[in-house]
């Protein structure tokens, strides 16, 4: 063991607390794990594991701060004192009196180190539950216990930081890798990624190599026991351009599907709710998206599609007029079609001032079934490519094919983003519910104060809190980020058994939702570099500054590694 | 019969006591009797300071018997490689009077004899006992430069330089105490012969710097050195024109300046660190001697 230092006796010594005194050539950092070991004779010998949380530098013996001029000179003699502060993590046996002033101290290494940290108590049954989630200063693996991550004592992870310094999505991506390939979780070829892509195209190259991938890093891949390699399952699918069924991406030309959806799963699934993300503002317009959300649905029962089947439109307000098939019924070939047949359920015939039909209505005032109309008729342009009547829909899938869907979202406007996360969260949720997969699933969703504001209410900040209140129960783990926790819904945050910062904003810092980070955690929670975040799991109760590994897959086209091998070229050609 | 504690403060005023006789004669060393300043000088590595520290920490009664406890330290700082570093100092903890050990609690003070009856007597054997501390850590300085805050008591193989900083004899005939009050910060008087105690020195009065200037009486920031008539006496009388200046304490952070020299100042807080709790201490004797 090596031992840097005393426990000092001219400050406060506490069982949860104390100052270390560093002695000669000792060097105690930020975030370093000491042990020091107390002896009372009625309680015998007393382990204290701790983490250093503040260390200061001051000359003894100086009166006056100008003193350190003389000093400097050499005209005074002065002494260094070298303190660190250490916060206890663990007291072993569980006896809390403080150890004696001038107790050795001692750095925690090897079987110290894993008492300190909890990480022995990480195992079930079945055997161990420590996930590699990054590297600590020390250069030691950081475990997270996976027990709160999939579920089993809890679940949910909260990503926060400031956008732009790789912290969130990194990070998240990373976490992924260690869950799929680190081996821990036993059931890990059956679990199933669904990420969302929200800016940028960074999310289209996860299963390329990245050319930036240094030895170093690849070391600290072996470090942490992942291999250095890209995701190997992906599928990626991005929405059709406004104009046709080519995906809209610009970077990656490959192996990216086009999805949307058509009317009869647009009824079938009840995804109305979902074009209202501020339902809540007018409870009568809510009362009314639910009523119609219900017509549609049995509306659309039995139909095959791609287009939607009415048999009430009258004839010559059809604007196809040949599409008439043997049972007399009109068929819907785009959202438009459908806004205009809901606007006469709803408002009559467009000449005069006629009536609508009363059982759409549900006796519903005028003005509320314009303003539901006038809402209807906007949201067409941002999301008719996305709901069609001309062709077979083919919505996103995450627990079929591939392992890990990402999901484009990053062209569409902010109605349409809505649209897609409700209705697959939705979708998703829903037959997790019903037993129809039994993996694991894994949804990424970065900027969450969107979708799960604090203030506001909305269908898809619904089922986030059913999935963050339910979800690890049922095997669905949000992995949510945001910039800041702050502004999105509390019991979102809340119930994430794990959490994680980045870099934050001065002033997000002192918010109440990190005030389980300790002051020195939330002062460097300004200054973080990248690649760097503080971890926190209900175990340990102090967090973790931890270091992850530079991404083994491309996060933008440059970085792919491009394979000009004969082999590559043959299989890209035959 | 038992020791009992029989007073912790002492009566103060043994610090004024003037350092010994009268000097006999004046014989200066050099002429023409005028200000003098020098070229500076390389300072000599290494460079000790040494300085000691007593406290008296209780007075004991046995009987009609008196003893008097008290704590003296010794230490040096040493000048080296442009830096200042504390020597490892020396504590003692001595019983003046006493014939055996005495412990009390932890601590255990050492007999040391007395000469003489009375509380000045004990007084004086616990100066004695600092002065044979003082001695004990200059016999470990070896080469270099010492300086002593006080007069040349010491014998030593090396070059020595004392340092007084009140003046209580008058060294200088009236005519020639003139030039005292017209010293400019960084002179000196031309050097000149005493005799003490069979020692033959060679002593000079200097003026150190004072900010702010000229709203002090004219002894202030007078300091007088000495140094054996057989060592380099005229390299020393120069070199204490680049050393002294530089080291002198500034009057804001230091009552005593500028005459208690920096290191010196450093020094002496931290031997009083070493003697410990004043209050401590104190606490100790009641509680182990008290209340008889």
């Amino acid at each position: 063991m090596e031992r840097v230092g005393v426990v000092l006796g001219s400050r406060e010594a506490t069982p949860l607390a104390f100052w270390v005194g560093v002695e000669g050539e000792g060097l105690l950092r930020l975030d370093d794990l000491v042990v020091v070991e107390g002896f009372h004779p009625k309680v015998g010998r007393v382990r204290y594991f701790g983490m250093v949380d503040h260390v200061a530098k001051v000359h003894e013996g100086e009166t006056y701060d100008t003193d350190t001029f003389l000093a400097v000179e050499g005209h005074i003699p002065v002494s260094l004192a070298y303190v660190a502060h250490v916060s206890v993590t663990r007291i072993l046996p569980e006896e809390f009196f403080p150890p004696d002033p001038g107790s050795p101290v001692y750095l925690a290494k090897g079987e110290d180190l894993e008492l300190a940290l909890y990480y022995e108590g990480m195992r079930n049954q079945k055997g161990t539950t420590k996930l590699p989630a990054g590297l600590l200063k020390n250069g030691e693996v950081a475990y997270l216990n996976l027990e709160f991550l999939n579920g089993v004592k809890g679940g949910h992870v909260n990503i926060s930081g400031i956008s732009g310094v790789a912290a969130k999505t990194s990070y998240a991506t990373f976490l992924l890798k260690s869950l799929l390939e680190s081996g821990v979780l036993e059931d890990a070829h059956q679990a199933k990624v669904l990420l969302f892509n929200v800016k940028g195209e960074d999310l289209f190259f996860l299963d390329k190599p990245n050319a930036r991938l240094t030895e170093e890093a690849k070391a600290e891949y072996e470090a942490l026991g992942l291999p250095p390699t890209p995701f190997r399952s992906v599928a990626f699918l991005a929405p059709p351009k406004k104009d046709g069924y080519v995906p809209d991406v610009d970077t990656r030309l490959e192996g990216v599907r086009a999805y949307h959806y058509d009317l009869v799963q647009f009824c079938q699934r009840g995804l109305l709710p979902f074009l209202f993300a501020d339902r809540g503002f007018m409870t009568n317009l809510g009362f009314l998206v639910q009523h119609l959300t219900e017509k549609l649905r049995r509306l659309a029962e039995g139909q095959k599609g791609p287009h939607l089947l009415v048999d009430d439109w009258p004839r010559e307000e059809l604007p196809e007029a040949k599409a008439f098939d043997a049972l007399g019924k009109v068929p819907l070939r785009s959202f438009a079609d459908l806004v205009r047949y809901l606007e006469y359920k709803l408002l009559g015939p467009e000449t005069g001032e006629g009536e609508g039909d009363r059982s759409w209505t549900a006796r519903q005032a005028r003005g509320t079934l314009e303003a539901f109309v006038r809402r209807l008729r906007a949201s067409v342009e941002n999301v008719a490519h996305l709901i069609r009547g001309d062709r077979p829909g083919n919505p996103p899938d995450p627990l079929k094919g591939e392992q890990v869907h990402v999901v484009d979202l990053a062209k569409l406007s902010p109605q349409a983003q809505m649209f897609v996360v409700g209705s697959l969260l939705k979708d998703v949720f829903e037959r997790k519910e019903r037993g129809q997969y039994r993996g694991r699933v894994f949804i990424v969703l970065d900027e969450l104060n969107k979708y799960a504001p604090r203030d506001e209410e909305g269908p898809i900040k619904d089922v986030l809190l059913d999935i963050a209140e339910r979800g690890r129960s049922l095997g669905v783990i949000l992995i949510g980020a945001e910039q800041t926790a702050s502004e999105v819904e509390r019991r979102v945050v809340g119930n994430a058994a794990i959490r994680v910062v980045g870099r934050l904003d001065a002033a997000e810092a002192e918010r109440p939702e990190y005030r389980y980070l300790p002051t020195t955690f939330r002062q460097r929670a300004l200054i973080l570099p990248q690649g760097w975040v503080i971890l926190h799991q209900p175990e340990i109760p102090v967090p973790l500054l931890v270091r992850f590994p530079f991404p083994a897959w491309a996060t933008k086209r440059e970085e792919v590694l491009e394979d000009n091998s004969a082999e590559a070229l043959r299989r890209e050609l035959f | 019969m038992a020791w009992r504690l029989y007073a912790l403060e002492l009566p103060q005023a043994q610090d004024l006591l003037p350092e010994g006789p009268e000097p006999e004669g004046f014989w200066p060393l050099e002429e023409p009797w005028a200000a003098r300043r020098a070229e500076a000088l390389p300072w000599p590595e290494p460079l000790y300071f040494l300085d000691g520290k007593e406290r008296a920490e209780g007075l004991l009664a046995e009987g009609r018997r008196l003893a008097l406890l008290g704590c003296v330290a010794a230490g040096a700082v040493v000048y080296e490689g442009g830096r200042m570093r504390l020597l490892p100092p020396r504590v003692r903890r001595v019983g003046v009077g006493l014939s055996e050990p005495l412990r009390v609690g932890e601590l255990r003070y050492e007999p040391f004899p007395a000469e003489g009856e009375g509380v000045y007597a004990l007084q004086e054997g616990l100066r004695r006992a600092r002065a044979n501390l003082e001695a004990e850590v200059a016999q470990e300085l070896s080469g270099g430069l010492l300086v002593v805050d006080g007069p040349v008591r010491l014998k030593r193989v090396g070059p020595i330089l004392g340092y007084i900083k009140t003046h209580w004899a008058r060294y200088l005939p009236p005519e020639k105490e003139a030039l005292l009050a017209a010293l400019a910060p960084g002179e000196r008087t031309p050097l000149f012969r005493i005799r003490r105690k069979g020692l033959e020195l060679a002593s000079w009065y200097l003026r150190l710097p004072l900010p702010p200037e000229g709203v002090r009486p004219p002894e202030a920031g007078l300091l007088r050195l000495e140094t054996p008539l057989d060592g380099p006496y005229g390299w020393l009388a120069a070199l204490s024109l680049s050393l002294f200046p530089a080291l002198a304490s500034h009057p804001v952070k230091d009552p005593r300046a500028p005459q208690n020299l920096t290191p010196v100042g450093g020094l002496e807080r931290e031997l009083g660190r070493r003697m410990g709790s004043r209050e401590v201490v104190a606490r100790l004797l009641a509680r182990y001697l008290g209340g008889g």
